[in-house]
């Protein structure tokens, strides 16, 4: 391949790097940076207007596939994702079956390798079956290509349990990635608030986050594991992290792309699209999470990705299943995060790609000459509008269905190809 | 969705669905009241049936069990001359693996005219009014924690015919507001029809966070919460509350929120009582209140035939428009199949 990208603005916070001006990628690297006009490519893109950045790393996805096709497929959820600009992803292991057996673990890896659309890095359960009663083969799924050990939604209630989950974990240096909900007080169905009060739908405290945050931060600081907290979705709970990055504890966490742009309000008229876990919850909760980004006490956005078919959220507010098909709407939700003024394009940028790259790989996407081109092209002024019917994922649970966006990837490297072309 | 009117309402403002007493205007909570004022009338008649349903479908689906709002919704379907069709859900097809959206496809293809649905789940009403069957008038008879509106408007004529105005008077709901469909809808309604001091009284562990916000106060103290009340609401106190943690014993509950005769003496003089039904005598109320001179706890089961006639013959009336103008828009989604 040899593409030249003329007058983008190239945006790379590893590099320090934000400025309008050429790239080019010769043999899937990238070769140049800097005004290339004479260069001449096979391939070239006029990209005024436009911004070049690192491909983005998703450390929180569900990808559905092996029993679960009628939701999403390995091969359509990460071309989703690759439209969305990532090149990275980290799937939950609460797949089916479960992320508990290294053979899983290659399935899913090489079935993501066949698509080539992005690379996997898979998220493998801490307890067999996630059952919360076993540990799980931590160090085979770790050399399968396991990227970190988390219990996804489920409980594990014996503190005995728990205790040696993170003392196995740091016999070989292993990471431990926590969905932090007090199992008991998160059996609601929606943010604990006047909302939940009025439509009469039972409310999940911010008790239950900050508990099991805290509860957990107490293992991490106990065996010195190096712990990362999913989807953080309180200001409570953003604080109890930035007190302990303080300590000098070695954590990190990330936040949903949704939880930075709806509240519980959402919900309103029992709008099954806004139902999820954690909950959406109030406009002080998502103004303390953007904050949290601001100041670096959150490290990542992910797009905590779920696609369902449509019977799933086809039913009365409580019984229908939690979560958003999100990678077809992000890049738009996010752009509009920068153009209100609530991040920075930088802050964004080092939010999806650099800092949640580094919590994940070891070779961390960037415009570098000489590195191998994992980038995405974004234009955006580019209006469209998001369909169901026309969108990459196959969730149909798509809360921003008919609506006008703005924002959208032209073009996504991942390795070096081309894994998405508008 | 942000209005549920938005939902409940025809183009021009008639009833179409009844979901919640939210978002509807005093004048449509008046007109339901007034209707309802002269089917009580009928109620005393020799003949009670009226022709307005004649040759309508009604289907009461029961998802939950229910002795009297499903009895006073069959009745109101009769009086109105209605077919009426009652289904136990619980023991047919859904039991079987059939979803709720499917039972009631097969039950709408069968050119069914109103549902009258109560179910377990908080919204359980609006899901079916939005996306089920639109053509098909739905009236919530309680759904989940949310809502039980014919119930509270009961409350309401009861209240109307009994107190006058609603603008002078204090109401006191007492008990469990936590679990309460009929609560969060008195409260709307009270609201709407013009109250300004409505009182919640329990301990904190029934009483749900941030209720302030719907503009009530929050009473702990039961003496407090009904000293000079012109109306006071008992909420059942439904005995698997304990086994829960909600609350150590029944006789603790009793003792702090149950109504005495010597309670009552708090609120003025002609105070009335009210309770939704079922009552448990000797939890929430002393026998001797419930049966007394100021209960009017069997007033309300004749009120509410009344109030449940008027409703489904003004959203009958509402829906039929509705599918009118539908009909004479070649583009209208609303077409009955």
């Amino acid at each position: 391949m040899n593409l030249i990208i003329r007058g983008a603005r190239l945006v790379d916070p590893s590099l320090d790097l934000d400025t309008v001006t050429d790239l080019h990628v010769n043999k899937g690297v990238i070769s140049a940076i800097g005004d290339l006009g004479a260069t001449q490519a096979s391939t070239e893109i006029d990209a005024k207007g436009m911004l070049l950045c690192p491909s983005f790393v998703d450390l929180h996805t569900c990808l559905r596939d092996l029993n679960q096709v009628q939701k999403g497929t390995i091969a359509s959820e990460t071309q989703a994702a690759s439209s969305a600009g990532f090149s990275h992803l980290c799937p939950s292991p609460d797949t089916q079956p479960c992320s508990d057996a290294g053979s899983v673990i290659s399935m899913i890896i090489n079935k993501a390798e066949a698509a080539g659309f992005c690379a996997l890095l898979p998220v493998a359960a801490l307890t067999k079956d996630l059952a919360g009663t076993q540990l799980s083969n931590m160090e085979a799924l770790s050399r399968a290509g396991c990227i970190g050990f988390s219990n996804a939604g489920h409980d594990i209630s014996d503190n005995t349990v728990l205790l040696r989950c993170y003392e196995y974990a740091d016999t070989f240096g292993l990471k431990v990635i926590v969905q932090a909900q007090d199992h008991a007080l998160g059996q609601g169905h929606m943010h604990a608030g006047p909302t939940a009060t009025r439509m009469g739908l039972d409310g999940i405290p911010v008790l239950a986050e900050t508990l099991a945050i805290s509860r957990h931060l107490q293992f991490m600081q106990h065996t010195g594991v190096s712990g990362h907290f999913n989807q953080v979705s309180s200001a409570a709970g953003v604080e109890l992290i930035r007190q302990a990055k303080a300590q000098g504890m070695a954590i990190t966490a990330d936040v949903g792309i949704a939880h930075l742009c709806f509240t519980d309000t959402a919900v309103e008229g029992y709008s099954s699209q806004y139902h999820m876990q954690p909950p959406l919850r109030s406009e002080s909760d998502r103004k303390a999470l953007i904050q949290g980004i601001v100041d670096g006490t959150i490290d990542a956005i992910c797009s905590a990705h779920q696609p369902h078919e449509s019977a799933a959220k086809c039913a009365p507010f409580a019984a229908t299943a939690t979560g958003m098909a999100t990678y077809d709407m992000l890049i738009p939700l996010a752009l509009q995060l920068v153009e209100s003024g609530q991040l920075t394009t930088q802050q964004l940028i080092s939010a999806l790609s650099t800092k949640a790259a580094c919590i994940a790989l070891s070779d961390v996407p960037s415009l570098e000459v000489g590195k191998v081109a994992n980038l995405s092209l974004i234009d955006p002024n580019h209006s469209w509008q998001l369909t169901c019917a026309s969108q990459i994922s196959h969730g149909t649970n798509q809360a921003l269905d008919q609506k006008h966006l703005q924002g959208r990837v032209c073009l996504t490297l991942y390795n070096g190809q081309v894994s998405y072309k508008r | 969705m942000s209005n549920p009117a938005n939902l409940q309402l025809t183009q021009s403002g008639e009833l179409r669905h009844f979901l919640t007493a939210e978002g509807l205007d005093r004048l449509m909570l008046e007109r339901i009241l007034d209707t309802a004022d002269s089917f009580v009338v009928i109620g005393h008649q020799e003949v009670k049936k009226v022709p307005l349903l004649r040759g309508r479908t009604v289907v009461n689906l029961f998802f939950e069990n229910s002795t009297r709002t499903r009895s006073t919704f069959e009745l109101a379907a009769q009086r109105l001359s209605a077919d009426v069709l009652t289904l136990d859900i619980k023991t047919s097809a859904t039991s079987k693996g059939e979803s709720l959206l499917d039972t009631l496809r097969n039950l709408r293809a069968m050119h069914s005219d109103m549902f009258v649905i109560r179910h377990g789940d908080s919204g359980a009403a609006h899901f079916i009014a939005q996306q089920v069957t639109p053509d098909v008038a739905i009236i919530n008879a309680g759904d989940g924690r949310h809502a039980h509106p014919t119930q509270a408007m009961l409350d309401m004529l009861t209240i109307r015919r009994h107190k006058g105005k609603f603008e002078p008077l204090s109401v006191a709901i007492v008990g469990d507001i936590m679990h309460s469909r009929v609560a969060r809808d008195q409260i709307h309604a009270l609201k709407t029809l013009g109250c300004k001091d409505i009182r919640l009284v329990g301990p904190n562990t029934l009483m749900p966070n941030y209720i302030d916000s719907m503009g009530v106060s929050i009473h702990t103290d039961m003496n407090q919460g009904i000293d000079g009340v012109d109306v006071v609401i008992m909420l059942r106190l439904q005995t698997e509350r304990m086994a829960a943690a909600f609350l150590p014993s029944a006789g603790e509950y009793f003792r702090l929120y149950g109504l005495t005769r010597q309670r009552l003496k708090q609120a003025k003089p002609d105070a009335i009582v009210m309770h939704p039904g079922p009552i448990n005598r000797g939890i929430e109320i002393e026998s001797a209140v419930a049966d007394g001179p100021q209960s009017m706890i069997l007033n309300q089961v004749g009120y509410g035939i009344a109030v449940r006639m008027a409703i489904m013959s003004m959203a009958m009336s509402g829906q039929i428009q509705q599918r009118q103008a539908s009909a004479s828009n070649p583009l209208s989604a609303e077409k009955r199949s």
